[in-house]
């Protein structure tokens, strides 16, 4: 099997710039032409792999990097002397499977701004602790000899320089990026306190008497960047998933041509592959581009698009996705319908990153009341220190009041307690297969009560079969079968899929959808000369009474199939409910929730489903409008509404409803304007969601509570001089600290126990 | 008391020191990915 695989293609160096970084002069000394490569290791499974992936790269390349938990490996390697190729086979002859991953330049970026934020706060840490050491004399000894008192400040100078001023540059960089556009920024007091009380402390060294703030302004550096630090890795977090996408890119793809005489198979960069192409994707490989399977069916790895672990079967003539592995023994040929940005792995990663930079609300509340906060902190600041000069209290005095109230009321964690925590949930959420479209659904989903269910497609199994034909007029129920296929061919309702099996030479002309009189609708078509129509059995053309066997099919939907002058045929399609269709139904309502079932199916189907599910509320034949004025009315009650749909046939419920949920398929995935996207193809998360976003909600408040409460506690102490700067600064960071503490907590919230055997984490990276 | 003259500037040099070897154990990604060695197997080989 690993012998059919051609590494050649990575020696070229035109390939090269896809998926190697050279590493311009960084540091240790490696040549210039070196190149820098990220490996995944499928194959390496423990240390003893490791220890082997080590050993078959070492004395070809250097800086090698193997992470087991990862299954990475990251190395260097000099082009001109190493052939990239030969590594790889090593590799592959030691069964280590490696699978070249594509360049990440921000991943780099990520990197580099990780370095400088740790830096910042070793730094950071190391000052305040030595600056601390050197105050103390002076707090416990009153009559210090006035040389060393001056040898001890000054040295308080020389540490608060690195400690404050390259330790706390974030924080003066963007009070001055702040100040320049003319808005209040957190960062603007901080700013301005740091300042005045190293500028003061300078002063006053130099002077040679007066009390030092240097011990205080380290300190409240060291507790800022320390805050910083934890907010970015939760969102770094909330990106790796991001990461791991953009990694599942493929970087070459293998073209067929089918030439006149045999087949010839060429391997090209992924740009040059068009829409049309037959592709063939070898056994391990990823798939270059979305398209329709051909010839036989093949084993997909499809985890990291749908957070389903298990193999994925896929038959001839069903679409298939970039970014899957071909787990199957053989290559599998695909003719290629989207490329690039249009391919589903290309839209998910564009809907997360949109879904992270995008602000919801609240958040926008909090900021503009941290902005009237803010420039409230300053007026009072300097109102503080008025007072206390009017007062008499001297110079020194009014000065420490001045700045415990800038450093105190500073509403920094204000500003936190939404972004920081709406970042966990995500990121949680994302790792279990919920993509959150819209951040803003999660505070909604937190407060809803009814959860509108739509049947087909959502609590039954998208996978529909033909449980029975049956003629009407005589004829042969497979070439009836075969005319309903050909009918449904285009078509995107699930009913279609149970066609996907069906192959025929018929093609359909003047294909469309007609809106019958009920609640379905049909499809008219021409076939051979002969117009036809296939639709829901109220919507027929032609009336039909349904034979006597048929009441006993509850829970199937029957369509007809009719020519023009009479009904041919009755096909019964089953739906199956999906697996955990019960158990997420009993989650739902064990949190509160009243459910309601809505479909435009007949009234046997629906209510057989509804009571299997033990789904109380159910309305069958709905038509879409019918549904979304149920949905209205509810509203008007004073209800909020989750609506689960399929994203497609239900696009105005969805758009209507306060959240809205969705299982989307393949392409329909940016179409699907749904909040949240359950990716797994499984209710199951649907729970989950509910869960993480009333967490999320009670973290929120309990931020908002606190951060508030403290700085409404702490401004009148501050004020009345009550509050000395080193506390003021102690308890402004520690209230940040708390707030997102409080938050992370989100990160590890479990599933729900009864439904978790069925959750697969996805953040695996394979 | 006169020895404070001489071991303050020292230990203050000493500080610096310790930022320099920090900020080059950083630089030189030592404190990027603290779980991958724990799961290397040591290396024996001269």
């Amino acid at each position: 099997m690993s012998a059919s695989r051609d590494w050649t293609v990575y020696d070229r160096p035109e390939l090269r710039a896809g998926f190697a970084t050279t590493p311009g002069g960084g540091g240790s000394g490696g040549g210039g032409s070196d190149c820098e490569v990220m490996l995944a290791l499928d194959g390496m499974h423990c240390a003893a792999c490791a220890g082997r992936a080590t050993q078959q790269l070492a004395g070809q390349a250097t800086d090698i990097h193997v992470n087991v938990a990862a299954k990475t490996a990251r190395f260097r390697f000099d082009p001109k002397t190493t052939r990239l190729s030969a590594l790889l086979l090593a590799l592959d002859a030691a069964g280590l499977d490696p699978r070249i991953l594509a360049a990440e330049s921000s991943a780099k970026r990520d990197q580099q701004a990780r370095r400088i934020a740790f830096a910042r706060i070793g730094v950071a840490t190391i000052c305040a602790m030595q600056v601390m050491m050197l105050a103390w004399p002076s707090y416990l000894v009153a009559d210090i000899d006035a040389g060393i008192s001056q040898l001890l400040r000054g040295s308080q100078l020389v540490l608060s320089i690195p400690g404050v001023l390259w330790a706390g540059w974030p924080i003066f960089a963007n009070a001055g990026r702040a100040i320049r556009s003319r808005q209040l920024d957190m960062d603007v007091p901080v700013a301005l306190a740091l300042f005045a009380a190293c500028a003061a402390s300078t002063v006053r060294v130099l002077l040679g008497s007066g009390d030092l703030y240097f011990d205080t302004a380290t300190m409240f550096v060291w507790f800022l960047t320390v805050g910083r630090y934890l907010e970015g890795r939760s969102r770094a977090r909330a990106s790796e998933r991001l990461r791991l996408l953009a990694g599942r890119r493929a970087l070459t793809a293998q073209r067929r041509i089918n030439g006149p005489n045999e087949n010839q198979i060429e391997t090209i960069a992924i740009g040059a592959l068009a829409v049309g192409d037959e592709a063939v994707v070898a056994p391990g490989e990823t798939l270059p581009a979305d398209g329709v399977l051909l010839e036989h069916a093949a084993e997909l790895d499809e985890a990291l698009l749908s957070g389903e672990s298990r193999p994925q079967l896929r038959q001839p003539g069903q679409t298939v996705l970039a970014g899957t592995l071909n787990l199957g023994s053989a290559p599998l040929l695909l003719k290629v319908e989207r490329l690039g940005a249009s391919t589903v792995l290309a839209q998910i990663t564009q809907l997360l990153d949109h879904a992270q930079t995008g602000k919801p609300k609240l958040q926008q509340l909090a900021d503009r009341i941290a902005g009237h906060f803010i420039a409230a902190v300053l007026v009072l600041a300097a109102i503080a220190a008025a007072l206390a000069l009017y007062r008499g209290t001297g110079g020194d005095q009014a000065f420490a009041i001045a700045l415990a109230v800038l450093v105190a009321s500073c509403p920094c964690a204000l500003s936190l307690a939404v972004p920081v925590a709406l970042a966990a949930a995500t990121s949680r959420l994302a790792r279990s297969g919920v993509l959150v479209a819209n951040t803003g659904a999660l505070q909604s989903l937190a407060t809803i009560d009814r959860v509108l269910f739509d049947k087909t497609g959502t609590l039954t199994d998208n996978r529909m079969q033909r449980v029975r034909v049956l003629p009407l007029a005589g004829g042969d129920a497979e070439a009836l079968t075969a005319i309903a296929a050909t009918l449904e061919r285009g078509s995107r309702h699930p009913i279609a899929s149970a066609f996907a099996d069906v192959v025929t030479p018929l093609q359909a002309e003047a294909l469309k959808q007609v809106a019958g009189p009920g609640a379905g609708a049909g499809i008219s078509g021409r076939i051979a000369g002969q117009d036809y129509w296939l639709g829901a059995l109220d919507a027929a053309p032609h009336p039909v009474s349904l034979p006597a066997s048929f009441a006993s099919t509850v829970g199937d939907t029957v369509i007809v199939l009719s020519d023009d002058t009479r009904p041919l045929a009755l096909l019964v399609i089953g739906t199956r409910l999906r697996t955990e269709a019960a158990a997420v139904v009993a989650e739902l309502q064990r949190r509160g929730l009243h459910l309601e079932l809505l479909s435009g199916d007949a009234k046997d189907a629906v209510q057989a489903v509804a009571q299997a599910l033990g789904i109380g509320d159910c309305r069958a034949r709905q038509t879409p409008a019918a549904k979304l004025a149920r949905l209205q009315a509810l509203q008007a009650d004073g209800h909020r509404v989750l609506a689960v749909g399929d994203g497609l046939n239900d696009a105005p419920l969805l758009a209507a409803a306060d959240v809205s949920a969705c299982m989307p398929q393949g392409a329909a995935l940016t179409q699907a304007k749904a909040d949240l996207l359950l990716l797994g193809d499984s209710l199951s998360l649907l729970p989950l969601a509910l869960d993480v976003a009333r967490a999320t909600q009670a973290r929120i408040r309990e931020n908002l509570c606190w951060a508030l409460g403290y700085n409404l506690l702490v401004l009148p102490l501050a004020m009345s001089g009550t509050l000395a700067p080193w506390l003021a600064a102690a308890g402004m960071s520690l209230s940040s600290l708390l707030v997102v503490g409080n938050a992370l907590r989100l990160e590890r919230l479990p599933s729900p126990s009864q439904l978790q055997s069925q959750f697969q984490p996805l953040a695996s990276p394979r | 008391m006169p020895s404070l003259y001489l071991l303050i500037p020292i230990g203050l040099g000493v500080v610096f020191v310790a930022i320099g070897v920090f900020l080059w154990a950083t630089a030189s990604g030592q404190f990027d990915d603290l779980d991958e060695q724990s799961t290397q197997l040591p290396d024996d080989e001269p």
